[in-house]
């Protein structure tokens, strides 16, 4: 909690701009003791979005010349080839096929700033959705009570004192598993909630504003004290900019889903400069046991709002690119066969999606191997080849510059991947 | 004694020894332990001791509730509260709207399927074409599956937690059994189920009503194996899953009849067996570990507790089999249920299953060989009692007498108790064996509960500052769930905290930026009846009598809703501000300006109009009279004062 704390002694306010007439005088105070600190913008920004209910890896990324895949998928399988019917895959590598509803990410493939790794997943087998989303965002596959999330530990990991409220944000309702543990992050809905507010009264809450500011300043509890003043803070920095009126950059659209609208704030966050380094996103809809469908239905929708929404953002943060790397995850993937609802059950591998400057794009990292029964896991599903630890540690240490994995990831020895530039 | 004359005549005799000495020691040790409550000596008046006492076992002290409990004397409420049996009419008129709270997990399971069997049903029965799946029709998809529920009853499981998030609310706010409450809060959370684990959710109204809620003030070990038990713990942390390698041995299903050197014999032709079998199958079978290790790590002896991965495997395999017994018509362990009908439930339990409730004790799937735990060996064909065995052994663990004495003393006393007091607890708990309200009687009676570094010094989570806000201004609420919005908002999803560990009890988890605002938001918005579905009258709680001024306002209220403490401080710091002439005219103007959807019937024909005129996009002007809203009860200056004292951090503090 330290860590925290350090927000005035920092003199964030200074660097923020905020002007000295409109904060009280303690703030004043505070600003004026201190000189400016770094700049936040040297700091880079790891954005993870989480696919609840497990995303069929082998839709999204298809390893087309599969003649198992496809003889255990016939109504599901898509082929690289051009055809009569429907979008075609397109084609990455010769050997993997993109799904034709996310060719948004084309271009940045191309351009060698998305990589994929397939074949990713937890070592520990569950296929409860509850015990694989734990066990990966607590980031301890066969420990339950590890009372911290990883992305918590990331931000402990960080080697400097925070010198904001906002160092890690999630943009949900509540706080995620990821973002459990003793380091400040914080859950929000939505930014324009983020002030003193009564609805239909805002002279109101203007004057309840100033009584509560004065109230947390005189209280003899610490803890009360500081978060109040941060939390005063915290307004004035989102205050400076009027968020609801807020005009992506290059006339990008984000998609009006919820991931969309999501990230949209996280770009917002990021340009305020508010000193945000970690920050978390979701999407949901992927437990598809029922009617998946294949260039359209509901897998493509959900794979093309997550590739519509993360290349609007990274289009949106064109000047921002070299500080932030995207991550998706998801708690693991599908069986390789259809089942007989036109949809797939939970199995064990899929792939996931990094985007940055600091990633070594353009190719399919980890292993797949030919689908034949006897390479799957227990004869039904995409083996892991990759432990997500592997790959979540290489882009923390080597886009976050953290390098303690011994605190990231406890009882985790294995080694990078090489997914990312040196 | 002498009318034993068999063979274990001396082995029970002995037995009977034990227990009526127990009993001695038992009926000895409650005498004992008497309330004697040292407030006094720490230099509280009785008003004060009232007011610490309602903020620790109670929801928040409801206006004239120190007095009330002054009157009854501390030491006659504290006991009422501690038997937690008061009759509650009241509340019982508000849940009998809600018809699911009661359910067993068999009815509960029948009535509320889950989602994905459903939908399998539903294809399965005809409702839904299978080729209409596969075309990818989602619309027709719904209707038909919402047409399926319909007919055949079954209910969409979001209404069975939205009326177990409901009747929490509600018990927590109105029940006179406020300690009782506070307990069960307090034990669920120790032993933490959640609502987003699927296979568990449904079982979980279950579980608070009837493993947690009535014994919160019994015997540790009790709380212990009935958990461990309880169909919602068996789900969540896996242990329904977990099986080993069993070795069935001739001659065990007459294990009780037999001789000691018959039995013995047996034990060893287990244990053999065992090793034979584990040596060709190279492993311990289908064996979870996740609930053996949660029961020691979070539930018993505490991460430092002194156990070992090898305890904690060893563990798993005394708890393999068991699990669930078959649910419902439908629902989970139908299979199983098949077997059963087909075997006998007589036979079953000869060979050594236990049917108890919704509890298996699956022989077939327990692992029959000898096992070591912390030090205590248990011999090979031990079954369903070993279990119990070990779970009593960990409940009794000197450990886990200091983890949960440790965990009571930071709910009730500070956030860093003392360790002289939490000794004290932990040699209660074991020497009373692990009785909770005794443990509770040794806290109330030492300095350190009463000491100033305990006084006013916990941070009230989400739900106990929305639950004593209610309290404190009598609100009526006739929609429970619009609370949990704000509760969840300010940072406590209830039943839904995904860890086993539970919320963690500490101010600095609740209190952070966002946090605070939203709390600081909650009392604007509550005050000003902005919360739908909540109803309060403020002037009624100072007996109809209107505040002069807005100062006369904040002294006279802040008085009535945090009664016994020194206020001010807070009093002098929002003088200045409350003295402005203009700031009553200025509020009422605003808030008669800005309202549109004020829910205050008196005023409601006024809003109407405003709020045509609003919409038809011409008069910005104010034809809302203030005076009619003061009458009303509720001025806006009033509930703006009320408002601040509710997002003050005075009131954050418990």
């Amino acid at each position: 909690m330290v860590t925290r704390r350090g927000f005035i002694k920092a003199g964030g306010l200074a660097l923020f701009g905020i002007s000295l007439g409109g904060i009280p005088g303690f703030l004043a105070e505070a600003v004026a003791a201190t000189t400016r600190p770094l700049l936040f913008k040297k700091k880079k920004i790891l954005v993870c979005i989480f696919q609840r209910g497990a995303m069929d890896g082998l839709m999204a990324v298809t390893p087309f010349n599969d003649q198992y895949l496809q003889a255990v998928r016939p109504t599901l399988f898509m082929s690289a080839a051009s055809n009569a019917k429907g979008k075609s895959l397109i084609d990455l590598d010769g050997k993997y096929g993109l799904h034709p509803s996310m060719s948004a990410f084309e271009q940045v493939f191309k351009d060698k700033r998305l990589a994929i790794v397939h074949g990713i997943g937890s070592p520990n087998n569950t296929r409860s959705h509850f015990d694989a989303q734990d066990f990966m965002e607590s980031g301890t596959p066969f420990k339950k009570g590890t009372t911290s999330g990883w992305l918590n530990r990331a931000v402990g990991l960080l080697g400097h004192e925070a010198v904001t409220p906002f160092q890690a944000v999630s943009l949900t309702s509540s706080l995620p598993r990821s973002f459990y543990g003793d380091n400040a992050a914080v859950a929000i809905r939505n930014l324009s909630e983020f002030n003193i507010q009564l609805r239909g009264n805002p002279k109101g809450a203007n004057l309840a504003s100033k009584s509560f500011e004065d109230l947390y300043d005189q209280t003899s509890s610490g803890l009360l004290k500081t978060t109040g003043k941060e939390s005063f803070e915290a307004i004035n920095m989102l205050n400076k900019t009027n968020v609801a009126a807020y005009k992506p950059e290059n006339n990008v659209v984000y998609p009006t889903s919820a991931l969309g609208n999501s990230l949209k704030q996280i770009a917002q966050l990021i340009k305020m400069d508010v000193g945000m380094e970690v920050a978390f996103a979701e999407s949901g809809g992927w437990d598809t046991h029922f009617n998946q469908g294949t260039d359209t239905g509901i897998f493509a929708r959900n794979v093309n709002d997550l590739s519509n929404s993360i290349m609007a953002f990274w289009n949106d943060l064109e000047k921002y690119q070299d500080q932030v790397t995207v991550m998706t995850m998801t708690e693991f993937g599908r069986t390789v066969a259809q089942n007989g609802t036109g949809g797939t059950d939970h199995g064990r591998a899929s792939c996931n999606f990094i985007l940055g400057n600091d990633v070594k794009g353009g190719m399919v990292h980890g292993t797949v191997n030919p689908l034949a029964k006897e390479n799957l896991e227990d004869g039904r599903d995409l083996a892991v080849t990759t432990d997500f630890r592997s790959v979540f540690s290489e882009v923390a240490d080597l886009h976050l510059g953290i390098n303690n994995d011994k605190i990231l990831f406890p009882d985790f020895s294995g080694s990078h991947i090489g997914m990312m530039k040196i | 004694m002498t009318t034993y004359n068999r063979t274990p005549s001396l082995v029970l005799s002995l037995f009977a020894l034990v227990i009526a000495f127990c009993s001695f020691v038992r009926a000895e040790s409650n005498a004992d332990n008497k309330l004697n409550m040292p407030y006094k000596a720490a230099g509280l008046t009785k008003e004060e001791a009232a007011a610490h006492l309602l903020s620790r076992f109670t929801y928040g002290a409801k206006v004239g509730e120190v007095e009330e409990v002054v009157k009854k004397g501390l030491d006659k409420w504290l006991k009422e509260q501690l038997e937690g049996d008061a009759k509650d009419e009241e509340l019982n008129g508000l849940l009998n709207s809600y018809d699911a709270i009661n359910l067993t997990n068999k009815e509960a399971e029948d009535a509320f399927p889950q989602p994905a069997r459903v939908n399998r049903m539903a294809i399965n029965q005809g409702y839904v074409n299978k080729d209409s799946v596969n075309n990818g029709n989602n619309k027709y998809q719904r209707e038909a599956v919402a047409a399926f529920m319909k007919d055949k009853g079954y209910r969409p499981q979001g209404e069975l937690f939205r009326q177990l998030i409901n009747q929490k609310i509600l018990r927590a706010a109105y029940t006179k059994n406020q300690f009782r409450e506070i307990m069960t809060d307090f034990w669920f959370n120790h032993f933490n189920v959640a609502l987003n684990k699927n296979q568990c959710a449904i079982f979980v109204p279950a579980y608070e009503r009837d493993v947690i809620r009535p014994n919160v003030f019994g015997d540790f070990d009790q709380l212990l194996l009935k958990t461990a038990k309880s169909p919602a713990m068996l789900m969540y942390l896996d242990n329904f899953s977990s099986s080993g390698i069993n070795v069935p041995v001739p001659g065990t299903e007459n294990a009780n009849t037999v001789s000691l050197e018959q039995r013995q014999k047996i034990k060893e032709n287990i244990q053999k067996r065992f090793l034979q079998v584990r040596q060709q199958r190279k492993g311990n079978g289908g064996l979870n570990e996740n609930y053996a290790r949660e029961v020691m790590e979070l539930h018993t002896l505490g991460v430092d507790g002194g156990y070992t991965q090898n305890d904690v495997t060893e563990a798993a395999r005394i708890l393999t089999g068991w699990t669930v017994a078959p649910m419902g018509n439908e629902g989970y362990g139908a299979a199983t249920q098949k077997i059963i009908d087909r075997i006998g439930e007589n036979n079953l339990r000869n060979k050594g299953f236990v049917i108890d409730g919704d509890f298996f004790f699956a022989m077939n799937r327990h692992d029959n060989g000898e096992k070591t735990v912390l030090g205590r060996k248990f011999e090979a064909g031990g079954g369903y009692e070993e279990g119990k065995a070990l779970l009593e052994m960990l409940a009794h663990h000197k450990s886990t007498a200091n983890f949960i004495s440790k965990k009571i003393a930071t709910r009730f006393v500070n956030d860093n108790p003392p360790q002289s007091l939490v000794d004290k607890l932990a040699k209660t708990f074991l020497a009373k064996n692990g009785n909770i309200k005794d443990v509770i009687i040794t806290m109330v009676n030492s300095p350190e509960f009463w000491s100033k570094e305990a006084l006013r010094e916990k941070t009230k989570s989400p739900f106990e500052l929305a639950i004593s806000t209610v309290r404190s201004l009598n609100a009526d609420i006739s929609q429970p769930y619009q609370l949990y919005t704000w509760i969840n908002r300010m940072g406590q999803q209830m039943y839904y905290y995904q860890a086993p560990t539970g919320f963690p009890d500490r101010g600095q988890y609740w209190i952070n930026t966002g946090s605070l605002l939203n709390r600081m938001n909650f009392g604007l918005a509550f005050a000003s009846q902005k919360i739908p579905g909540i109803n309060i009258n403020l002037l009624a709680l100072n007996d109809n009598h209107e505040p002069e001024s807005a100062v006369s306002a904040l002294e006279t209220y802040s008085k009535l809703i945090m009664p016994e403490r020194d206020l001010d401080k807070t009093i002098d710091r929002l003088k200045p501000m409350l003295n402005d002439p203009e700031l009553q005219q200025k509020v009422a103007d605003a808030a008669a300006k800005n309202n549109q959807n004020n829910q205050n019937n008196t005023v409601s024909m006024q809003n109407t109009a405003d709020t045509d005129k609003m919409k038809s996009g011409k008069g910005k002007k104010a034809i809302e009279n203030p005076v009619v809203r003061q009458q009303a009860g509720n001025s806006t200056i009033l509930a703006q004062v009320v408002g601040v004292i509710i997002g003050s951090p005075e009131f954050q503090r418990k």
